[in-house]
């Protein structure tokens, strides 16, 4: 089997599978539309970080019991929405809502008095929800300019259709990444948008090797029209390219969480890592479950 | 010959310029998020002109130069009507914030009295102590501190007693109520016309008349008395005495009035006593939108893990592409550490001219990045399979493999590339440094496979055409398909 693998001679029907990988993908579609509208309407929220709502966080290492944490919860000079320990660390989070400068400073010298860390030790930021915002609006903004590039330099480089199954694709990469955020609550960070936008990256560069395969695959077959050998022979060609890939680009990004919770570290790069790697297995998956029943159409119309 | 210059050139620039650095210890100038500081974003109103902006940043810039122990401080504008403010280790990070990022109150407030002419504070009065002679008792009027002589809350519209460290001693000042402030200024110079440096400054036309009345009254004083102060804040920048050659019955007429800095070594301070005068007040009021503070040892952690991360991720993928591709493997592994070395080199070297600071989403990049180089060699030594499975002799189809691969990984780059540009230009504060790493090292990976593998994959090709050595696959596996 693993040989056959490498050396691409394994016998999968693809043309076959399309309508059941259809099915899959219409099942799949079916869950994203519920969840966003879950998500719109309120049922499940999102778990979105200081930076888009706006408030303050402190963060210290300390030794601390349960009590400690309720009674922090219960001061009387901040509303703490929120807190996070960690596994591996003695590192606590505490999140409080928008007030005064006095009163975060009073915050921060009680949490100080508290745990007996000086005030320099304990980690503040302070955000208005405006930055949050800002962030977002320019991501969507470049999201749009550079879908829009992609869109195009696809349809020139091999055809419109193609254009749109990359395109389903990368919406599919996106939308599992946002659903698995929102099933397990995972806090959505500054870092998860950036994180999202190099999903697209990867998403799109795996799905044009692919495309590029096809084109190769026909020029083999001396056919100019996409048809079922050369949608098979490619796919079970590219099979190992794409493990190959993913495992490479997958290796550093499980490193760092890894090595992270290790060390007890579960800042930035890690809310980094995870979204990346969600967007990595998805992406290859659908390189191959997204695209092959969608080129499946395609063969049916030429 | 052509061909070993395409296939050393990558590899020798690397060790070459990774010498450099190592030589030179250059090292990538690290964000703040990596040595930990404050980093603060301050908004002005949406409507602000860019030339005010511009006009903050360069007070900011003066202030916190004369703050004193902050090492590098990153003052720039971000974004239309931002300003990135990064103090980077920095022990008393609140007042240095408060003095970058308050607007200042510059007022002009007589002289009453001075520590200058009573040796101790104006303030303080001190009365004989009947059980203890040695050691008096101090008194001092509401709202100033027994211990310095200094009001505790400056309010300019009544007496106070402030602090000047600008002659290279304290002077306690005793000043009456602000008669002017930064308001009635219309502009200040620094000149030099003989032997002496001169702040030249005006008054607006509406202010001139105030400031003639309020001449005429120091200029009929002797002593501590004729001084004007000039406060920013609550510190006495300069006071300057009224010249014994102005009337009291007349005053300083016609809005303008010279302040004599002395001899020729003072040029550094006329200079800033004019940008305060000019400037004192910032031009514009900010609002703090984002502050982020970092401690040292996060910040060390965080270098530490995206190194480690990225070090091991560089050693597993490395043993992956040997166990996989065996010889070529080799190739890769060797294109991989030069890459490492060239990447590293430059994000020093872009540190060091261009004051490029590496930051978290740039080490991310930077790791995101193995993944993509690596994937370029994938694809060749696929490609290559392909061919030979076609039948084709080795060395024809080593570089029809290579020729046909560059066509798509050209593809696939550009893609990302144009990303990253995206990204780049349209994106705020830490995506533009993940734009940039990824950017870079996408470039670095065209050339590396134009010139580098491309070369090395026929060259490494000519050792031995059996497939073990490149492939876990007999010729009889390839030749069975």
């Amino acid at each position: 089997m693993f040989k056959k693998l490498f050396l691409g001679t394994t016998e999968i029907d693809f043309k076959l599978l399309g309508n059941k990988f259809y099915k899959i993908f219409i099942v799949e579609a079916i869950i994203f539309s519920a969840i966003i509208i879950a998500s719109l309407t309120g049922i499940l929220s999102m778990n979105l970080s200081v930076d888009f709502t706006g408030g303050t966080t402190y963060q210290l290492d300390t030794i601390y019991t349960d009590e400690d944490i309720s009674e922090v919860l219960n001061n009387n000079i901040l509303e703490v929405s929120r807190y996070q320990t960690f596994e591996n660390s003695n590192n606590i989070i505490f999140r409080a809502v928008e007030s005064s400068q006095e009163n975060e400073t009073q915050f921060l010298n009680y949490l100080s008095n508290k745990f007996d860390v000086i005030t320099n030790e304990i980690e503040f930021q302070r955000v208005g929800p405006t930055f949050g915002q800002d962030i977002t609006e320019k991501g969507i903004r470049a999201l749009v300019i550079f879908l829009s590039l992609i869109a195009l330099l696809i349809s020139i480089r091999y055809e419109y259709r193609y254009a749109a199954i990359a395109l389903i694709a990368l919406l599919h990469d996106l939308l599992l990444t946002f659903s698995i955020y929102v099933l397990i609550g995972l806090e959505i960070t500054p870092s998860t948008v950036i994180a999202l936008l190099t999903i697209l990256g990867y998403s799109l560069y795996d799905t044009v090797i692919l495309f590029d395969k096809l084109k190769d695959s026909q020029k083999t077959f001396k056919i100019s029209n996409l048809n079922k050998d050369v949608l098979n022979k490619t796919f079970n060609e590219v099979l190992m390219r794409s493990i190959n890939t993913s495992l490479t680009s997958a290796i550093p990004i499980v490193s760092i969480i890894v090595i992270g919770n290790y060390l007890g570290i579960e800042g930035n790069l890690a809310d980094f890592a995870i979204p990346l790697l969600i967007g990595i297995v998805s992406g290859t998956y659908s390189s191959i479950f997204v695209t092959v029943p969608f080129l499946s159409k395609i063969i049916k119309t030429n | 010959m052509k061909n070993i210059i395409k296939l050393l050139f990558l590899p020798v620039l690397s060790i070459a310029l990774f010498g450099y650095v190592f030589t030179n210890s250059i090292q990538p100038k690290l964000g703040l998020d990596l040595q930990g500081g404050i980093s603060v974003i301050l908004t002005a109103d949406e409507d602000t002109e860019p030339e005010l902006i511009e006009q903050a940043v360069e007070i900011m810039r003066t202030r916190i130069a004369a703050f004193g122990e902050v090492q590098e401080p990153e003052i720039s504008i971000s974004g239309e009507n931002s300003v990135l403010v990064q103090l980077p280790g920095l022990t008393d990070q609140e007042k240095a914030l408060e003095a970058v990022g308050t607007t200042g109150l510059l007022t002009f407030r007589p002289v009453i009295n001075s520590s200058l002419q009573l040796g101790y504070s104006p303030a303080l009065s001190y009365s004989e102590n009947p059980d203890d002679p040695e050691n008096p008792i101090v008194s001092a009027p509401a709202g100033v501190d027994e211990l310095t002589g200094l009001s505790i809350n400056d309010d300019p519209s009544t007496t106070s007693y402030l602090l000047s460290l600008t002659d290279g001693f304290p002077i306690i000042y005793e000043l009456g109520p602000a008669e002017l402030t930064g308001n009635d200024i219309d502009d200040a110079l620094a000149v030099y016309p003989s032997n002496e440096w001169i702040v030249q400054l005006n008054f607006k036309d509406n202010s001139a008349d105030k400031f003639t009345e309020l001449t005429k009254d120091l200029a009929s004083k002797i002593g501590e008395q004729r001084k004007l102060a000039i406060v920013l804040d609550e510190q006495v920048i300069s006071a300057p005495r009224v010249a014994f050659d102005v009337s009291p019955d007349i005053g300083i007429t016609g809005g303008t009035a010279s302040i004599s800095m002395g001899n020729v070594d003072q040029g550094e301070s006329a200079n800033n006593l004019a940008v305060i005068l000019r400037y004192g007040a910032l031009p514009v009021s900010f609002e703090r939108s984002s502050i982020q503070k970092v401690s040292a040892t996060l910040g060390e952690n965080t270098l530490n893990l995206g190194l480690q991360a990225g070090l091991i991720g560089l050693i597993i993928v490395s043993i992956f592409l040997f166990l996989y591709y065996r010889l070529s493997g080799l190739i890769a592994i060797l294109g991989l550490a030069s890459f490492g070395a060239l990447f590293y080199s430059v994000i020093a070297l872009l540190g060091e001219w261009q004051g490029y600071t590496l930051t978290l989403a740039g080490i991310a990049g930077v790791i995101v990045s193995i993944g993509l180089t690596a994937d370029s060699y994938i694809v060749i030594f696929e490609k290559l399979k392909d061919e030979l499975k076609i039948g084709r002799s080795f060395n024809f189809a080593t570089e029809k493999a290579v020729k046909e691969a560059w066509n798509t990984i050209l593809v696939a780059d550009f893609v990302s590339i144009i990303a990253s540009i995206i990204l780049y230009l349209l994106a705020v504060g830490p995506i533009r440094g993940f734009a940039l790493t990824l950017g870079l090292a996408t470039v670095f990976d065209l050339f590396y496979t134009r010139m580098f593998i491309s070369t090395a994959v026929p060259f490494v090709g000519r050792i031995t055409d059996n497939p073990r050595f490149y492939y876990p696959l007999s010729r009889k596996d390839i030749e069975s398909v």
